[in-house]
Protein backbone atom coordinates (compact mmCIF):
# COMPACT_ATOMS: atom_id res chain seq x y z
CA UNK A 1 0.00 0.00 0.00
CA UNK A 2 3.02 2.46 0.62
CA UNK A 3 3.98 2.37 -2.38
CA UNK A 4 0.52 2.89 -4.11
CA UNK A 5 0.37 5.85 -1.64
CA UNK A 6 3.45 7.24 -2.75
CA UNK A 7 2.49 6.85 -6.63
CA UNK A 8 -0.91 8.55 -5.74
CA UNK A 9 0.91 11.36 -4.12
CA UNK A 10 2.93 12.12 -6.90
CA UNK A 11 -0.27 11.77 -9.38
CA UNK A 12 1.23 8.27 -11.26
CA UNK A 13 -1.60 6.02 -10.60
CA UNK A 14 -4.01 5.02 -13.30
CA UNK A 15 -7.50 5.74 -12.48
CA UNK A 16 -9.14 2.42 -10.74
CA UNK A 17 -5.66 2.24 -8.73
CA UNK A 18 -6.17 5.86 -7.14
CA UNK A 19 -9.86 4.88 -6.77
CA UNK A 20 -8.43 1.84 -4.77
CA UNK A 21 -5.92 3.89 -3.00
CA UNK A 22 -8.23 6.75 -1.98
CA UNK A 23 -10.89 4.49 -0.63
CA UNK A 24 -7.94 2.99 1.62
CA UNK A 25 -7.70 6.54 2.68
CA UNK A 26 -11.01 7.32 3.45
CA UNK A 27 -10.75 5.57 6.73
CA UNK A 28 -7.80 6.88 9.70
CA UNK A 29 -5.22 4.18 9.99
CA UNK A 30 -1.50 3.74 8.58
CA UNK A 31 -2.98 4.62 4.77
CA UNK A 32 -3.75 8.00 6.07
CA UNK A 33 -0.80 8.76 8.25
CA UNK A 34 1.60 7.21 5.18
CA UNK A 35 -0.47 10.08 3.31
CA UNK A 36 -0.01 12.87 5.58
CA UNK A 37 3.78 11.30 5.99
CA UNK A 38 4.69 11.29 2.36
CA UNK A 39 3.30 15.26 1.66
CA UNK A 40 5.32 16.59 4.45
CA UNK A 41 8.23 15.05 2.71
CA UNK A 42 7.08 16.51 -0.32
CA UNK A 43 6.61 19.92 1.26
CA UNK A 44 10.34 19.94 3.19
CA UNK A 45 11.57 18.89 -0.09
CA UNK A 46 9.58 21.76 -1.65
CA UNK A 47 10.64 24.27 0.94
CA UNK A 48 7.04 24.87 1.19
CA UNK A 49 6.24 26.48 4.55
CA UNK A 50 4.75 23.63 6.97
CA UNK A 51 1.72 23.68 8.47
CA UNK A 52 1.55 23.41 12.63
CA UNK A 53 0.94 19.79 13.50
CA UNK A 54 -2.42 19.00 14.31
CA UNK A 55 -3.39 22.01 12.14
CA UNK A 56 -6.12 19.95 10.48
CA UNK A 57 -7.39 18.62 13.46
CA UNK A 58 -8.28 22.24 14.76
CA UNK A 59 -9.55 23.33 11.83
CA UNK A 60 -11.81 19.85 11.96
CA UNK A 61 -12.80 21.16 15.18
CA UNK A 62 -13.22 24.98 14.60
CA UNK A 63 -15.40 23.73 11.38
CA UNK A 64 -17.96 21.30 13.80
CA UNK A 65 -18.24 24.38 16.05
CA UNK A 66 -19.33 26.71 13.01
CA UNK A 67 -22.94 27.79 12.58
CA UNK A 68 -24.66 26.29 9.49
CA UNK A 69 -26.17 29.37 7.44
CA UNK A 70 -29.15 28.40 5.74
CA UNK A 71 -30.57 31.15 4.30
CA UNK A 72 -29.60 31.57 0.64
CA UNK A 73 -28.00 34.45 -0.80
CA UNK A 74 -30.86 36.72 -1.80
CA UNK A 75 -31.45 37.57 -5.55
CA UNK A 76 -35.39 37.78 -6.00
CA UNK A 77 -34.91 40.91 -7.74
CA UNK A 78 -32.70 40.02 -10.30
CA UNK A 79 -34.25 36.79 -11.25
CA UNK A 80 -37.02 38.63 -11.26
CA UNK A 81 -36.01 40.77 -14.10
CA UNK A 82 -33.45 38.58 -15.69
CA UNK A 83 -36.93 36.39 -17.05
CA UNK A 84 -38.34 39.67 -17.60
CA UNK A 85 -35.68 39.61 -20.34
CA UNK A 86 -35.22 36.85 -21.52
CA UNK A 87 -38.78 36.68 -22.45
CA UNK A 88 -38.30 39.56 -24.77
CA UNK A 89 -35.23 38.11 -26.35
CA UNK A 90 -37.15 34.89 -26.85
CA UNK A 91 -39.75 37.38 -28.90
CA UNK A 92 -37.06 38.87 -30.85
CA UNK A 93 -35.05 35.42 -31.69
CA UNK A 94 -32.25 37.60 -31.91
CA UNK A 95 -28.61 35.85 -30.79
CA UNK A 96 -26.71 39.19 -30.83
CA UNK A 97 -29.74 40.65 -28.72
CA UNK A 98 -28.83 38.24 -26.55
CA UNK A 99 -25.27 38.71 -26.28
CA UNK A 100 -25.62 42.16 -25.64
CA UNK A 101 -28.27 42.39 -23.15
CA UNK A 102 -25.93 39.66 -21.25
CA UNK A 103 -23.83 42.64 -20.25
CA UNK A 104 -26.09 45.26 -19.14
CA UNK A 105 -27.13 44.48 -15.24
CA UNK A 106 -31.08 43.66 -15.58
CA UNK A 107 -31.51 45.36 -11.88
CA UNK A 108 -31.53 48.90 -12.95
CA UNK A 109 -30.81 51.73 -10.32
CA UNK A 110 -29.85 48.46 -7.81
CA UNK A 111 -26.77 48.24 -10.17
CA UNK A 112 -25.35 51.55 -9.10
CA UNK A 113 -24.41 50.58 -5.54
CA UNK A 114 -21.60 48.10 -5.99
CA UNK A 115 -20.14 50.35 -8.50
CA UNK A 116 -18.02 52.34 -5.71
CA UNK A 117 -14.76 52.85 -7.54
CA UNK A 118 -12.08 50.61 -5.58
CA UNK A 119 -8.86 52.37 -4.39
CA UNK A 120 -6.38 52.05 -6.40
CA UNK A 121 -4.03 49.32 -4.52
CA UNK A 122 -0.42 49.31 -5.63
CA UNK A 123 0.84 46.59 -3.78
CA UNK A 124 -0.14 42.96 -3.87
CA UNK A 125 -3.20 43.08 -1.62
CA UNK A 126 -2.72 40.72 1.70
CA UNK A 127 -5.91 40.41 2.47
CA UNK A 128 -7.12 38.99 -1.21
CA UNK A 129 -8.48 34.98 -0.75
CA UNK A 130 -6.18 32.41 -2.15
CA UNK A 131 -9.34 30.16 -4.20
CA UNK A 132 -8.86 27.36 -6.09
CA UNK A 133 -8.94 28.00 -9.65
CA UNK A 134 -12.56 28.65 -11.19
CA UNK A 135 -14.40 25.60 -12.25
CA UNK A 136 -13.72 27.20 -16.10
CA UNK A 137 -10.62 28.28 -15.63
CA UNK A 138 -8.95 25.92 -19.08
CA UNK A 139 -11.74 27.49 -20.75
CA UNK A 140 -11.04 31.07 -19.84
CA UNK A 141 -6.97 30.35 -20.45
CA UNK A 142 -8.20 29.05 -23.78
CA UNK A 143 -10.14 32.49 -25.11
CA UNK A 144 -7.40 33.88 -23.63
CA UNK A 145 -4.45 32.51 -25.83
CA UNK A 146 -5.61 33.42 -28.97
CA UNK A 147 -4.87 37.25 -27.91
CA UNK A 148 -1.53 36.92 -26.32
CA UNK A 149 1.47 38.61 -28.21
CA UNK A 150 3.79 35.42 -27.13
CA UNK A 151 1.81 33.13 -30.13
CA UNK A 152 4.10 35.38 -32.27
CA UNK A 153 6.91 34.50 -31.11
CA UNK A 154 6.31 30.88 -29.96
CA UNK A 155 3.71 29.69 -32.60
CA UNK A 156 1.37 27.78 -30.89
CA UNK A 157 3.60 26.22 -28.21
CA UNK A 158 2.17 28.57 -25.36
CA UNK A 159 -1.53 26.81 -25.94
CA UNK A 160 -0.70 23.96 -23.64
CA UNK A 161 -0.82 25.54 -20.38
CA UNK A 162 -4.06 24.28 -18.15
CA UNK A 163 -4.66 24.24 -15.08
CA UNK A 164 -2.81 21.16 -13.57
CA UNK A 165 -4.51 17.76 -12.30
CA UNK A 166 -3.06 18.72 -8.80
CA UNK A 167 -5.18 22.55 -9.18
CA UNK A 168 -8.24 21.01 -10.73
CA UNK A 169 -8.00 17.91 -7.93
CA UNK A 170 -7.86 20.60 -5.27
CA UNK A 171 -11.00 22.84 -6.22
CA UNK A 172 -12.96 19.57 -5.50
CA UNK B 1 50.57 49.31 -22.28
CA UNK B 2 48.61 47.04 -20.13
CA UNK B 3 46.71 49.31 -18.78
CA UNK B 4 45.88 51.00 -22.14
CA UNK B 5 44.82 47.53 -23.10
CA UNK B 6 42.75 47.43 -19.91
CA UNK B 7 41.37 50.86 -20.62
CA UNK B 8 40.57 49.99 -24.28
CA UNK B 9 38.80 46.68 -23.17
CA UNK B 10 36.84 48.70 -20.49
CA UNK B 11 35.73 51.02 -23.06
CA UNK B 12 34.76 48.19 -25.53
CA UNK B 13 33.12 46.69 -22.48
CA UNK B 14 30.74 49.63 -22.53
CA UNK B 15 30.06 50.18 -26.19
CA UNK B 16 29.10 46.53 -26.51
CA UNK B 17 27.11 47.21 -23.41
CA UNK B 18 25.64 50.34 -25.10
CA UNK B 19 25.13 48.31 -28.22
CA UNK B 20 23.07 45.12 -26.52
CA UNK B 21 19.38 46.55 -27.03
CA UNK B 22 19.45 46.96 -30.43
CA UNK B 23 21.52 43.28 -30.45
CA UNK B 24 18.38 41.67 -28.54
CA UNK B 25 15.72 43.71 -31.01
CA UNK B 26 17.44 42.42 -34.05
CA UNK B 27 16.80 38.99 -32.70
CA UNK B 28 13.50 39.30 -31.41
CA UNK B 29 12.98 40.34 -34.62
CA UNK B 30 15.30 36.71 -36.30
CA UNK B 31 12.85 35.19 -33.98
CA UNK B 32 9.16 36.78 -35.04
CA UNK B 33 10.00 36.25 -39.04
CA UNK B 34 11.25 32.55 -38.26
CA UNK B 35 8.34 32.01 -36.06
CA UNK B 36 6.04 33.10 -39.07
CA UNK B 37 8.29 31.35 -42.16
CA UNK B 38 9.55 28.03 -40.75
CA UNK B 39 7.97 24.44 -41.37
CA UNK B 40 9.41 22.19 -38.42
CA UNK B 41 8.67 19.53 -36.23
CA UNK B 42 9.82 19.36 -32.92
CA UNK B 43 9.21 18.22 -29.04
CA UNK B 44 9.00 20.43 -26.06
CA UNK B 45 8.33 20.26 -22.37
CA UNK B 46 6.85 22.61 -20.63
CA UNK B 47 7.82 22.99 -17.06
CA UNK B 48 5.67 24.63 -14.12
CA UNK B 49 6.66 24.10 -10.59
CA UNK B 50 6.86 20.63 -10.28
CA UNK B 51 4.90 19.85 -13.06
CA UNK B 52 6.26 18.93 -16.68
CA UNK B 53 4.38 18.02 -19.56
CA UNK B 54 6.00 16.91 -23.19
CA UNK B 55 4.31 18.23 -26.16
CA UNK B 56 5.24 17.76 -30.02
CA UNK B 57 4.62 20.67 -32.70
CA UNK B 58 4.14 20.83 -36.57
CA UNK B 59 3.58 23.77 -38.14
CA UNK B 60 3.55 24.10 -42.26
CA UNK B 61 3.92 26.89 -44.18
CA UNK B 62 3.52 27.79 -47.68
CA UNK B 63 1.16 27.86 -50.64
CA UNK B 64 -2.59 26.53 -49.58
CA UNK B 65 -1.97 28.52 -46.21
CA UNK B 66 -0.24 27.94 -42.53
CA UNK B 67 -1.39 25.14 -40.33
CA UNK B 68 0.26 24.21 -36.72
CA UNK B 69 -0.71 21.60 -34.71
CA UNK B 70 0.05 20.67 -31.14
CA UNK B 71 -0.62 17.89 -29.26
CA UNK B 72 0.29 17.23 -25.70
CA UNK B 73 1.60 13.77 -24.85
CA UNK B 74 1.43 13.62 -20.90
CA UNK B 75 -1.60 13.26 -18.62
CA UNK B 76 -5.36 14.64 -20.11
CA UNK B 77 -4.73 14.54 -24.45
CA UNK B 78 -5.55 17.38 -26.17
CA UNK B 79 -4.49 18.51 -29.46
CA UNK B 80 -4.27 22.43 -30.49
CA UNK B 81 -4.62 22.80 -34.28
CA UNK B 82 -4.05 26.99 -36.23
CA UNK B 83 -4.98 27.39 -39.33
CA UNK B 84 -5.03 30.94 -40.75
CA UNK B 85 -8.00 31.95 -38.67
CA UNK B 86 -9.34 29.22 -36.85
CA UNK B 87 -7.83 27.62 -33.54
CA UNK B 88 -9.76 24.38 -33.18
CA UNK B 89 -9.14 22.53 -29.26
CA UNK B 90 -9.91 18.92 -29.46
CA UNK B 91 -9.94 17.05 -25.77
CA UNK B 92 -10.80 13.41 -26.68
CA UNK B 93 -11.72 12.25 -23.53
CA UNK B 94 -15.15 14.68 -23.45
CA UNK B 95 -15.44 14.28 -27.28
CA UNK B 96 -15.39 17.71 -27.68
CA UNK B 97 -13.80 20.10 -30.03
CA UNK B 98 -13.64 24.11 -29.09
CA UNK B 99 -13.18 26.19 -32.21
CA UNK B 100 -12.31 29.70 -32.15
CA UNK B 101 -12.51 31.89 -35.49
CA UNK B 102 -11.25 35.06 -36.04
CA UNK B 103 -13.95 38.28 -37.11
CA UNK B 104 -10.71 41.02 -37.45
CA UNK B 105 -9.37 41.42 -40.21
CA UNK B 106 -5.80 40.14 -38.95
CA UNK B 107 -5.66 36.17 -38.59
CA UNK B 108 -4.33 36.46 -35.24
CA UNK B 109 -3.64 39.73 -33.59
CA UNK B 110 -0.20 39.04 -31.85
CA UNK B 111 2.99 41.30 -31.60
CA UNK B 112 3.78 42.98 -35.12
CA UNK B 113 7.34 43.59 -35.93
CA UNK B 114 7.25 47.51 -35.58
CA UNK B 115 5.59 47.07 -31.94
CA UNK B 116 9.06 45.17 -30.84
CA UNK B 117 10.51 48.56 -30.41
CA UNK B 118 7.45 49.33 -28.00
CA UNK B 119 8.91 47.24 -25.70
CA UNK B 120 11.62 49.03 -24.57
CA UNK B 121 9.55 51.39 -22.71
CA UNK B 122 8.46 48.59 -20.69
CA UNK B 123 12.02 46.30 -20.57
CA UNK B 124 15.08 46.62 -20.84
CA UNK B 125 16.52 44.31 -23.54
CA UNK B 126 19.68 42.65 -23.42
CA UNK B 127 21.63 39.89 -24.86
CA UNK B 128 22.62 36.78 -23.01
CA UNK B 129 25.03 34.04 -23.33
CA UNK B 130 25.13 31.58 -25.76
CA UNK B 131 23.74 27.86 -24.98
CA UNK B 132 23.48 24.63 -26.96
CA UNK B 133 19.68 23.48 -26.69
CA UNK B 134 18.37 20.31 -28.74
CA UNK B 135 21.52 20.31 -30.38
CA UNK B 136 21.53 23.83 -32.14
CA UNK B 137 24.15 26.91 -31.02
CA UNK B 138 21.30 29.14 -29.80
CA UNK B 139 22.07 32.86 -28.81
CA UNK B 140 19.47 34.48 -26.38
CA UNK B 141 17.76 37.40 -25.29
CA UNK B 142 16.96 39.07 -21.91
CA UNK B 143 14.18 40.91 -21.35
CA UNK B 144 13.94 43.00 -17.70
CA UNK B 145 11.03 44.51 -16.88
CA UNK B 146 11.81 47.89 -15.70
CA UNK B 147 9.29 47.33 -13.21
CA UNK B 148 7.26 44.99 -11.02
CA UNK B 149 4.10 44.75 -12.55
CA UNK B 150 4.86 42.25 -15.62
CA UNK B 151 7.57 39.08 -15.21
CA UNK B 152 11.03 39.21 -17.11
CA UNK B 153 11.77 36.51 -20.15
CA UNK B 154 14.72 34.97 -21.42
CA UNK B 155 14.68 33.47 -25.02
CA UNK B 156 17.15 31.26 -26.55
CA UNK B 157 16.86 30.93 -30.37
CA UNK B 158 18.59 28.59 -33.20
CA UNK B 159 21.38 31.62 -34.56
CA UNK B 160 20.89 29.98 -37.72
CA UNK B 161 17.28 29.67 -38.28
CA UNK B 162 15.70 32.15 -35.32
CA UNK B 163 13.42 29.37 -34.01
CA UNK B 164 12.75 30.13 -30.66
CA UNK B 165 14.02 26.70 -28.84
CA UNK B 166 13.48 27.53 -25.40
CA UNK B 167 11.40 30.43 -23.39
CA UNK B 168 11.94 31.19 -19.48
CA UNK B 169 9.23 33.59 -17.59
CA UNK B 170 10.99 34.82 -14.42
CA UNK B 171 9.76 36.68 -11.77
CA UNK B 172 10.97 39.87 -10.05
CA UNK B 173 13.40 37.95 -7.74
CA UNK B 174 14.56 36.29 -10.89
CA UNK B 175 12.43 32.87 -9.76
CA UNK B 176 11.77 30.55 -12.99
CA UNK B 177 7.70 31.12 -13.49
CA UNK B 178 7.24 28.73 -15.83
CA UNK B 179 9.66 27.27 -19.25
CA UNK B 180 9.55 26.03 -22.51
CA UNK B 181 12.39 24.06 -23.77
CA UNK B 182 12.81 21.77 -27.04
CA UNK B 183 14.08 18.79 -26.77
CA UNK B 184 14.24 17.70 -30.23
CA UNK B 185 13.86 19.69 -33.39
CA UNK B 186 14.00 19.74 -37.40
CA UNK B 187 13.55 22.67 -39.75
CA UNK B 188 11.89 21.56 -43.15
CA UNK B 189 10.33 17.41 -43.94
CA UNK B 190 7.16 18.22 -42.93
CA UNK B 191 3.86 17.41 -45.01
CA UNK B 192 0.81 19.17 -44.71
CA UNK B 193 -0.95 15.70 -43.67
CA UNK B 194 1.17 15.68 -40.12
CA UNK B 195 -0.24 19.06 -39.10
CA UNK B 196 -3.80 17.71 -39.24
CA UNK B 197 -5.71 16.10 -36.67
CA UNK B 198 -6.04 12.77 -37.00
CA UNK B 199 -9.33 13.13 -34.56
CA UNK B 200 -12.57 11.92 -36.89
CA UNK B 201 -15.05 14.43 -34.97
CA UNK B 202 -18.15 13.54 -36.57
CA UNK B 203 -20.06 12.56 -33.54
CA UNK B 204 -18.22 15.13 -31.16
CA UNK B 205 -19.45 18.13 -29.72
CA UNK B 206 -18.38 21.29 -30.82
CA UNK B 207 -17.95 24.26 -28.91
CA UNK B 208 -17.99 27.76 -31.11
CA UNK B 209 -16.95 30.46 -29.53
CA UNK B 210 -19.07 32.85 -32.23
CA UNK B 211 -16.57 35.45 -31.22
CA UNK B 212 -17.75 38.67 -33.16
CA UNK B 213 -16.40 42.54 -32.38
CA UNK B 214 -18.08 44.74 -29.57
CA UNK B 215 -18.16 47.40 -27.34
CA UNK B 216 -18.55 47.07 -24.13
CA UNK B 217 -18.08 50.69 -23.01
CA UNK B 218 -21.56 51.35 -24.51
CA UNK B 219 -22.64 48.95 -22.49
CA UNK B 220 -21.81 50.71 -19.04
CA UNK B 221 -18.60 48.54 -18.88
CA UNK B 222 -15.06 50.62 -18.26
CA UNK B 223 -11.62 49.31 -17.42
CA UNK B 224 -8.69 51.45 -16.56
CA UNK B 225 -5.78 49.29 -17.03
CA UNK B 226 -4.01 51.75 -14.77
CA UNK B 227 -0.73 49.76 -15.79
CA UNK B 228 2.31 51.75 -17.72
CA UNK B 229 2.71 50.05 -20.93
CA UNK B 230 -0.87 48.19 -20.81
CA UNK B 231 -3.00 48.99 -23.50
CA UNK B 232 -6.13 47.76 -24.86
CA UNK B 233 -5.55 45.23 -27.98
CA UNK B 234 -9.34 43.53 -28.21
CA UNK B 235 -12.59 43.66 -27.48
CA UNK B 236 -15.28 40.91 -28.34
CA UNK B 237 -18.15 38.96 -27.21
CA UNK B 238 -17.88 35.25 -27.38
CA UNK B 239 -19.31 32.06 -25.39
CA UNK B 240 -17.73 30.52 -23.25
CA UNK B 241 -17.53 26.49 -22.78
CA UNK B 242 -20.83 25.27 -23.70
CA UNK B 243 -22.36 28.53 -23.98
CA UNK B 244 -22.13 31.14 -21.88
CA UNK B 245 -22.03 34.42 -23.16
CA UNK B 246 -19.22 36.45 -21.87
CA UNK B 247 -17.85 40.13 -23.19
CA UNK B 248 -13.44 39.66 -23.21
CA UNK B 249 -11.01 43.02 -23.10
CA UNK B 250 -7.71 41.98 -23.47
CA UNK B 251 -4.87 44.46 -22.66
CA UNK B 252 -1.12 44.20 -23.41
CA UNK B 253 2.41 45.42 -23.51
CA UNK B 254 3.47 43.86 -26.26
CA UNK B 255 4.74 40.84 -24.22
CA UNK B 256 2.26 39.89 -21.40
CA UNK B 257 -1.47 40.15 -21.86
CA UNK B 258 -4.19 40.36 -19.38
CA UNK B 259 -8.04 39.58 -20.46
CA UNK B 260 -11.06 40.82 -18.62
CA UNK B 261 -14.14 38.60 -18.77
CA UNK B 262 -17.32 39.89 -18.11
CA UNK B 263 -20.80 37.72 -17.41
CA UNK B 264 -23.43 37.97 -16.27
CA UNK B 265 -24.42 36.22 -12.42
CA UNK B 266 -27.45 35.09 -13.62
CA UNK B 267 -27.98 31.91 -14.94
CA UNK B 268 -24.49 30.40 -13.46
CA UNK B 269 -24.79 26.98 -11.72
CA UNK B 270 -21.42 27.05 -10.14
CA UNK B 271 -21.05 29.19 -6.83
CA UNK B 272 -18.42 32.10 -8.17
CA UNK B 273 -15.51 32.21 -5.23
CA UNK B 274 -13.88 35.50 -5.49
CA UNK B 275 -10.27 35.85 -4.85
CA UNK B 276 -7.07 35.10 -6.39
CA UNK B 277 -5.79 31.48 -8.06
CA UNK B 278 -2.51 31.35 -9.13
CA UNK B 279 -1.27 28.41 -12.29
CA UNK B 280 2.35 29.24 -13.06
CA UNK B 281 2.82 32.56 -15.13
CA UNK B 282 -1.18 32.86 -14.81
CA UNK B 283 -3.13 34.52 -12.70
CA UNK B 284 -6.91 34.60 -12.08
CA UNK B 285 -8.87 37.17 -10.27
CA UNK B 286 -12.68 37.19 -9.51
CA UNK B 287 -15.04 39.92 -8.54
CA UNK B 288 -18.70 40.53 -8.21
CA UNK B 289 -19.51 43.96 -10.00
CA UNK B 290 -22.96 44.82 -10.32
CA UNK B 291 -24.78 41.55 -10.68
CA UNK B 292 -21.68 40.45 -13.25
CA UNK B 293 -18.31 38.34 -12.63
CA UNK B 294 -15.33 39.80 -13.37
CA UNK B 295 -12.63 37.33 -14.47
CA UNK B 296 -9.46 38.87 -15.03
CA UNK B 297 -6.52 36.20 -16.53
CA UNK B 298 -2.86 37.35 -16.78
CA UNK B 299 0.09 36.27 -17.58
CA UNK B 300 0.91 38.56 -14.88
CA UNK B 301 2.51 39.19 -11.37
CA UNK B 302 -0.52 39.49 -9.04
CA UNK B 303 -0.60 42.42 -7.96
CA UNK B 304 -0.82 43.36 -11.92
CA UNK B 305 -4.30 40.92 -12.51
CA UNK B 306 -5.72 42.20 -9.40
CA UNK B 307 -5.33 46.35 -10.23
CA UNK B 308 -6.78 46.08 -13.68
CA UNK B 309 -9.51 43.41 -12.18
CA UNK B 310 -10.31 46.24 -9.33
CA UNK B 311 -10.65 48.82 -11.89
CA UNK B 312 -13.61 47.54 -13.44
CA UNK B 313 -16.71 49.15 -13.15
CA UNK B 314 -20.43 49.67 -14.30
CA UNK B 315 -22.46 53.05 -15.16
CA UNK B 316 -25.62 52.67 -16.57
CA UNK B 317 -25.23 53.75 -19.94
CA UNK B 318 -27.31 57.50 -20.68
Amino acid sequence: MKSKISALVDGELERHEAEEALEALGTEGLARDTWRAYHLINDSMRDTRLLSSGFAARIAAKLADEPTVLAPRARPILQRRSWQALSVAASLAAVAFVVSVAFYPQDGPVAVAPVAPQALNTAPQAETAQVAPPEAADDYLLAHQGYSPRNSLQGMAPYVRTVSSEARAGRR
Amino acid sequence: MIRALGIALVFWGGLSQAQAPSDGMALLRKIYLATEKLSYTGTFVYQQGDRTETSRITRVTGPGGDIERVEVLDGMPREIVRTRDTVRCYLPESQTVKVERRVDQRAFPGLLPEQISDLMRNYDITRGKTLRIAGYDCESVVLTPKDDLRYGYKLWADANSGMLLKARTFNRKGEIVEQFTFAQFAIGNVSRDQARTRHSVQSWRIEDAAVAPANLARAGWSVNPALPGFRRVAEVTRMLGEARPVGQMVYSDGMAAVSVFIEPVAGRAETVRPGLSSLGAFHIYTREVANHIVTVVGEAPAASVQRIANTVEFRQPQ
